[in-house]
């Protein structure tokens, strides 16, 4: 096997993601079906003898959404804070070598006895 | 009808089409044991951590709503790699992709792992990300996965003489590539 | 290699305003590769927010971009020569000579074909620096609005970058099938 071929493996070996990561997979599965409509609420809630189980459940259907929802919503915040930061690392970097760069290659034409 | 996926038992529907339903700790068994690789060939991929971790998230969703459908471990496994690699082509085809100006966000492995020159390995990392898609992704299920060819060629639906002369194609362009950044090497 | 004026690039802070950059969009359909930073407002300030103070690259970032409004890249990579003409920079290049500009740098290598320039915009507020890079197969255009230290920035631009690696020289091994 060629050294190419062993470099490559280490180059390529498997990496773990974040900690949460599979929390944050179960987070997004956990989301709830969609909120019925007050139209579908007031037809359960107008259906005695189960009126007081289907308010309960129209509570909760409303409690429950309101705490997943938020989590969600920090996970969206953090991946788009994560990407703007690399963004912002990248063109830190981008600009900062070219600029590094042409800064040498003008010092070093600006050595005495160089010809320009 | 009953089958097991990673050591956890998974019932089958009858009808395929719809998502068996899994418990969620036991799913989330899944992820762990299958993250790092799914994970991996989206970084080595995509080159940007915070995709690579969303794509494989998406990879994962998708995952739970076709677990009926999975038979095996050795399918899972398949089914998780065609999936991954298919996203994340399309991904770099859908949107813009980083280029390679001397950007270097890897991080530091998180366990003690044997490197015989990790600016070379970085150097390399990059360089594969810079290959066309179907190569990068070729390289990277097989130094990643260590998959043989015709399990290649399955993965990505591609017939087992391309995968091979493309793969034999793309160690000639990392080898030019890589002499070319580092100077001579041992190759 | 050409030399052009180099002045006051150590220590400096500039000021100036983003360039339009539109004309630039049209050239994703015929680059092999392409990137499009756009990071201005809230979306600047997010990703400053979550630079991290333990690591010195980042901190050091951190402080560099305390004081910008906006940072713009763009670049695309083809597959051939002749992507794109001197027409599709003609719009940035106009916006460059308006008042205000300087090109304090201009860097040639014959060798590569590379090119690079770099101007400063000073004077008014916000502050600018934008940089363009050329070469037959690629094509870089950085704008970076806000008071910005060149030195800092050119600092960091030198310490990101991999040092050259000293690996022993051996025979090349003949080559093998890629098959197990």
């Amino acid at each position: 096997m060629s050294n190419l071929e062993d470099d490559l493996r280490l180059a390529l070996r498997r990496e773990e993601p974040s900690l949460d990561f599979a929390e944050r997979v179960l987070a997004r599965l956990s989301e709830p079906p969609a909120v019925p409509t007050w139209r579908q609420r007031w037809a359960v809630l107008m259906r005695p003898p189960r009126l007081q189980w289907a308010a309960v459940a129209v509570v909760l259907s409303v409690l429950i959404p309101a705490g997943t929802v938020q989590y969600q919503k920090e996970l969206r915040y953090r991946a788009e804070g994560e990407r703007a930061k690399a963004q912002l690392l990248f063109a830190v970097r981008v600009a900062g070598s070219r600029l590094h760069q042409a800064q040498r290659k003008v010092l070093e034409t600006s050595r005495p006895g160089t010809r320009l | 009808m009953a089958s097991s996926v990673g050591g956890l038992a998974v019932r089958v529907q009858e009808e395929p089409q719809r998502a068996a339903p899994v418990a969620l700790p036991a799913f989330a068994d899944i992820v762990r044991e299958h993250q790092g690789m799914v994970f991996s060939l989206a970084w080595h991929y995509l080159h940007d951590r915070a995709l690579a971790e969303e794509m494989a998230q998406e990879v994962f969703l998708e995952l739970y709503r076709h677990i009926g459908s999975i038979q095996s471990p050795e399918h899972l496994l398949f089914w998780l790699r065609k999936v991954a690699s298919r996203k994340c082509i399309d991904q770099t085809r859908r949107r813009v992709f980083w280029p390679k100006f001397g950007l270097d966000e890897i991080p530091e492995p998180p366990a003690k792992l044997r490197q015989s020159d990790p600016l070379l390995s970085r150097a390399l990392a990059r360089l594969v990300a810079s290959l066309p898609e179907k190569a990068r992704m070729l390289v990277i299920l097989r130094f990643q996965e260590d998959l043989d060819p015709s399990d290649i060629a399955r993965v990505l639906d591609m017939p087992v003489g391309t995968v091979k002369s493309q793969l034999q194609r793309s160690l000639d362009v990392l080898r030019d590539k890589l002499a070319r950044t580092v100077g001579e090497i041992a190759l | 290699m050409r030399f052009l004026a180099l002045f006051f690039l150590l220590g400096m802070a500039c000021y100036g305003q983003a360039l339009d950059l539109k004309d630039l969009d049209k050239l994703a359909a015929k680059a092999t590769e392409t990137t499009d930073v756009t990071l201005d407002g809230s979306l600047l300030r997010l990703g400053a927010k979550f630079l991290s103070a333990d690591d010195p690259d980042q901190a050091k970032v951190k402080k560099l971009v305390a004081e910008l409004k906006a940072v713009y890249v763009r670049t695309y990579d083809f597959e051939q020569e002749g992507g794109y003409s001197e027409a599709d920079l003609a719009s940035i290049r106009t916006q460059l000579r308006s008042p205000g500009w300087s090109r304090i740098v201009g860097v040639q290598s014959k060798k590569d074909h590379d090119n690079t320039e770099i101007f400063l915009k000073t004077g008014s507020e916000p502050g600018g620096l934008a940089i363009v890079c050329t070469n037959p197969k690629q094509l870089l255009v950085v704008n970076i609005v806000g008071k910005i230290d060149l030195d800092e920035l050119s600092d960091l631009g030198g310490n990101f970058g991999i040092p050259k690696i000293d690996i022993e020289k051996k025979k090349p091994a003949p080559k093998k099938d890629s098959d197990k």
